[in-house]
């Protein structure tokens, strides 16, 4: 029965996609309760899984149609579970399902609504689909249709020209990518005479790593970099983050990003296990930390909610693939902790500056303010999200960021190289620049003056609320309880991504891996230590101090009677304007990075000369990028 | 039972809320007094600070018309809570709440940045425009300071772990044990930069002359604290106060540090006249002979000099000096 789980799982998203279509035209409730039916089924599926695989350690296969390996050669299509792909499995379905409810009220002012939830299915389908699937082919047939929905998606509001922009030039970045992997594919179909990773895991175990093979991983890599939009592939993402709807980009930045993580862990670490590159760390590390960097500066200099928010969600990838590029067992453990933990809090700030949008009717930072009277809720729930992301305790962005510093730290203290200390460095100032840029959308949007036009506010209806409630809460408690989080489900993944030869096993047969693995497979150890720190004892110590407060301040610390209300019309409740009257009295200065940028202006001239929005040079990066990650392996590898 | 009355006991008096207070409105008291001495002024009595604060706490509370009630009044006590959480962390030569070692280096990081970040918070909950120009202030501020900040105390967890067991730490209590066996880090000369860099990060970091850019009160009206007004102004210049102590008292514990005597009550002493000396350095001696600088000329100060000092430390001790 278990086998069949995550099949029906993928089947019953691609299903709500076509029945939704079907049947949606005639009634829009019957709609969303197919919608909510195909989610919630399939993440009870994948909920199903976590039992035997995440604690008991089994890996589920399944064979398509029932072809079973002949002869030692896997020739039919093969589902592969193991805990790395349920890991993103459950963060695909619990984004889908939060996104999926989120949109049923989101997106009722738009029409031609039946589109829009069969594309959304597909998108949800194919990643889920992704991430489970143990066939190489099969992989690329899901990036494809994700790459196409997510296309379709950024231009569903296909009345406004930022959208049908924006997904003119996914589309085009977003195929080269495409061609790119099915391209890696073919070149090693032609090597290996298979397409079953578990297959070309074992062979690639034995084999010479020729030119061709080489030439083969480049392409992909680079090719999943444009998915995960990884710097310099990422210039489509903030114009496809910020015109696609808010539930969609919760997604893209949720799950589509993370679609290209994981094929980048599954092929460094899994399939190309055997190169066991040290060199290939370098690269990750590399490519982590300048998109880390450049994300985070470039979020510094926007003026809209959502592309600000895009912006940070390709500095946060910078920091998963930065984590993941140490290899070592805390940087992979810091970087899945942070790839989880990316997909809650940046997936709530989405969510709330689409309730922002749904309220006003607009994103851009100079034209909202003090939205926090009108929209309480949604104003706490986005500082929970911003505190969350920068990393600031009880939060869970605290928690995957220490270890990212830790395993950075600790992988130079390893190699004796200092220059891992340096992307220690740069991760610790970028956390800070993320800080000082929410605060300026906190400032910007829920604080200060509100504008005559937005009077009328209102906080969102309560099935928007829910899911941006639901995972404030995750985000705390990833926060609150990291050692769970971390032997349920962080450490079978990363145990699962350095055991290659148990998944071949599986897949392929016991027989089959003694005959490849002659030494005997391997059994990796989990052993690091979160050095020196027990979050319970200080949070316990935090919660105190703030009860302590709380009743100095109820018994009069803050004499409550002299507490005065606003109501009156008395002038001493007027914000200050130095005697003016407040619309005769203008004080500049209010662009919050003047000093920055002012300082750092060469920089910010050359980054702005290169996201100058023509596709052809954005092409050219992506194919530059993929050049010269070919040129680097077969520079760097024997 | 005993062991939370113990607990209650460290939080409450000593060394949490009631020795922050006391110390921090004495340090400020005594900083007063030495800028006025300095220029030729007879200065403030040295309790100057705390009568403020009584006062203060006993005015009406504003609260402007556009303002963010709940977040306007909350800022301020979290900020309190972070300074009173990092003083516990902070270990008073042998004397340490926590046997096994609890509090890190990137914990204090963490928890120092939320005083800044509250004063920003509260700033903008008040609704005020000139709250607005001082919260971007605030936060050059805090983009300056931090990176030399960080290299600072990476280069100590460094040095220290190297003699422990060639690795990192990031433990406090190990700094400090490092240094009551090989004595002071100062006394490493490849330690001297690093410590100037520090001492130069201090002023900064508690909003003093010439970096005080986010408080300008003749520029900006005092920019994020412009509307505030009573107990939650009091607590904004309390957490002032704590926050000069703690940061003198970080940097005593991470350079000055060593074995101490036997008793508790003279360490402490020990500690806070050691951290008025950084004061006086540190705080004092800037406010006295110097102007405010612009927010660029702050960046471009943090950026170079100091962090050219840190890094050069680092590199000392990554060559084993």
């Amino acid at each position: 029965m278990t086998n069949h789980l995550p099949i029906i799982a993928i089947q019953v998203l691609f299903l709500g996609a076509f029945i939704s279509g079907l049947v949606g035209y005639k009634s829009n409730s019957l709609r969303k309760f197919v919608i909510f039916l195909a989610t919630g089924t399939s993440l009870v599926l994948t909920l199903m899984l976590f039992k035997p695989v995440m604690m008991e350690g089994q890996i589920i296969s399944y064979w398509m149609g029932n072809w079973v390996p002949v002869s030692d050669w896997a020739i039919g299509i093969g589902l592969e579970v193991d805990q790395l792909s349920l890991f993103f499995g459950l963060i695909v379905t619990v984004t889908v399902f939060l996104g999926a409810i989120y949109s049923f009220k989101y997106m009722s002012k738009d029409n031609g609504q039946d589109k829009y939830y069969v594309v959304f299915m597909m998108l949800a389908g194919s990643v889920l689909g992704f991430v489970f699937t143990g066939d190489l082919f099969n992989m690329y047939v899901m990036i494809e249709i994700m790459t196409f929905a997510a296309v379709g998606l950024t231009a569903f509001r296909n009345h406004k020209a930022e959208s049908i922009e924006a997904a003119f030039k996914y589309l085009v970045v977003g195929s080269i990518g495409s061609s790119l992997i099915l391209l890696g594919t073919v070149v090693m179909y032609a090597q290996f005479k298979t397409l079953n990773l578990a297959q070309i895991t074992a062979l690639l175990n034995n084999a010479q790593h020729t030119p061709v093979i080489l030439f083969a991983f480049a392409l992909m890599i680079g090719g999943y970099a444009v998915k995960a939009f990884i710097v310099p592939c990422h210039v489509v993402a903030p114009d496809a983050y910020a015109a696609a709807p808010s539930s969609v980009s919760m997604l893209f930045s949720g799950i589509v990003n993370k679609a290209g993580i994981y094929g980048m862990i599954r092929l460094v670490f899994v399939v190309f296990a055997s190169m066991n590159l040290p060199s290939m760390q370098f690269l990750l590390v590399f490519l982590g930390t300048i998109t880390m960097f450049i994300g985070v500066t470039m979020a510094l200099a926007q003026s809209d909610f959502k592309r600000l928010l895009a912006f940070h969600s390709i500095s946060q990838i910078g920091y998963v693939l930065t984590a993941i590029g140490l290899s070592t067992i805390l940087g992979l453990t810091g970087g899945l902790y942070h790839a989880l933990n990316h997909t809650l809090f940046k997936g709530l700030l989405f969510l709330c500056a689409g309730a922002v949008l749904y309220s006003t009717g607009t994103t851009d930072l100079n034209k909202l303010g003090g939205l926090a009277k009108k929209m309480p809720q949604t104003a706490g729930l986005f500082l929970v999200g911003a505190f969350a992301i920068s990393g600031i305790p009880p939060f869970n962005g605290f928690v995957s960021k220490w270890l990212v510093y830790q395993g950075t730290f600790a992988k130079s203290m390893e190699t004796n190289n200092p220059g891992y200390v340096f992307v220690t460095i740069v991760a610790l100032i970028v956390s800070v620049m993320t800080l000082a840029s929410f605060i300026k959308v906190t400032q910007s949007v829920f604080f200060g003056q509100l504008p005559k036009e937005f009077e009328n506010a209102e906080e969102v209806p309560l099935s928007m609320r829910i899911p941006m409630w639901i995972l404030a809460a995750l985000c705390l408690v990833a926060g609150i309880l990291p050692t769970a989080v971390i032997d349920y489900l962080i450490k079978p993944a990363v145990l699962a991504i350095k055991s290659a030869g148990n998944y071949v096993a599986v897949m392929m047969g016991q027989e089959y891996a003694t005959k490849i693995y002659t030494e005997g497979i391997a059994i990796p150890k989990y052993d690091y230590a979160m050095a020196g720190w027990n979050p319970t004892s200080w949070l316990i110590l935090f919660g105190v101090l703030l009860i302590a407060f709380a009743l100095v301040a109820l018994t009069g610390g803050f004499n409550p009677r002299h507490i005065v209300g606003a109501e009156n019309n008395n002038a001493k409740f007027d914000v200050f304007f130095s005697g003016e009257a407040a619309e005769h009295s203008h004080v500049a200065g209010n662009d919050l990075f003047w000093g920055l940028k002012h300082n750092l202006k060469g920089y910010f001239h050359f980054m702005h000369d290169v996201h100058n929005g023509v596709v052809n040079d954005y092409a050219l990066m992506v194919v530059s990028t993929t050049a010269l990650v070919m040129l680097y392996l077969f520079l760097l590898v024997k | 039972m005993n062991n939370i009355l113990q607990f209650l006991f460290y939080i409450l008096i000593f060394p949490g809320f009631a020795f922050c207070v006391v110390a921090g409105l004495l340090i400020a008291g005594i900083d007063r007094k030495l800028v006025a001495r300095m220029q030729k002024r007879i200065g403030p009595p040295i309790l100057q600070p705390t009568y403020d604060f009584l006062k203060l706490l006993g005015k009406e509370t504003i609260i402007p018309r556009h303002a963010a009630r709940k977040v306007y009044l909350a800022a301020p006590v979290v900020g309190l809570l972070s300074l009173v959480t990092v003083s516990l962390f902070i270990p008073i030569f042998n004397f340490s709440i926590f046997d096994k070692p609890v509090a890190d280096l990137i914990v204090i990081i963490y928890l120092l940045t939320i005083p800044g970040v509250a004063l920003i918070i509260g700033g903008s909950a008040s609704g005020s425009p000139y709250a607005g120009v001082g919260i971007s202030r605030e936060m050059v501020a805090i983009l300056s300071y931090e990176l030399p900040l960080v290299i600072v105390l990476l280069t100590i967890g460094r040095k220290v772990g190297m003699a422990l067991d060639g690795n990192i730490t990031f433990s406090l209590k190990a700094i400090v044990d490092y240094q009551a066996q090989y004595g002071p880090m100062i006394a490493q000369w490849s330690m001297i930069p690093a410590a100037i860099a520090l001492l130069l990060v201090i002023p900064c970091k508690v909003g003093s002359l010439p970096f005080d850019i986010a408080e300008a009160e003749i520029e900006i009206c005092e920019g994020p604290l412009v509307e505030y007004s009573g107990p939650p102004l009091g607590i904004f210049k309390l957490n002032h106060a704590i926050k000069m102590f703690i940061m003198t008292s970080l940097f005593v514990t991470l350079f000055l540090s060593g074995a101490g005597t036997n008793f508790v009550a003279l360490n402490v002493l020990i500690q806070f006249a050691l951290a008025v000396v950084v004061t006086f350095i540190s705080i004092s001696v800037l406010k006295a002979i110097t102007a405010r600088l612009r927010v660029e000329q702050t960046f471009k100060f943090y950026w170079t000099y100091p962090t050219a000092l840190a890094l050069l430390s680092l590199v000392l001790v990554w060559l084993g000096l």
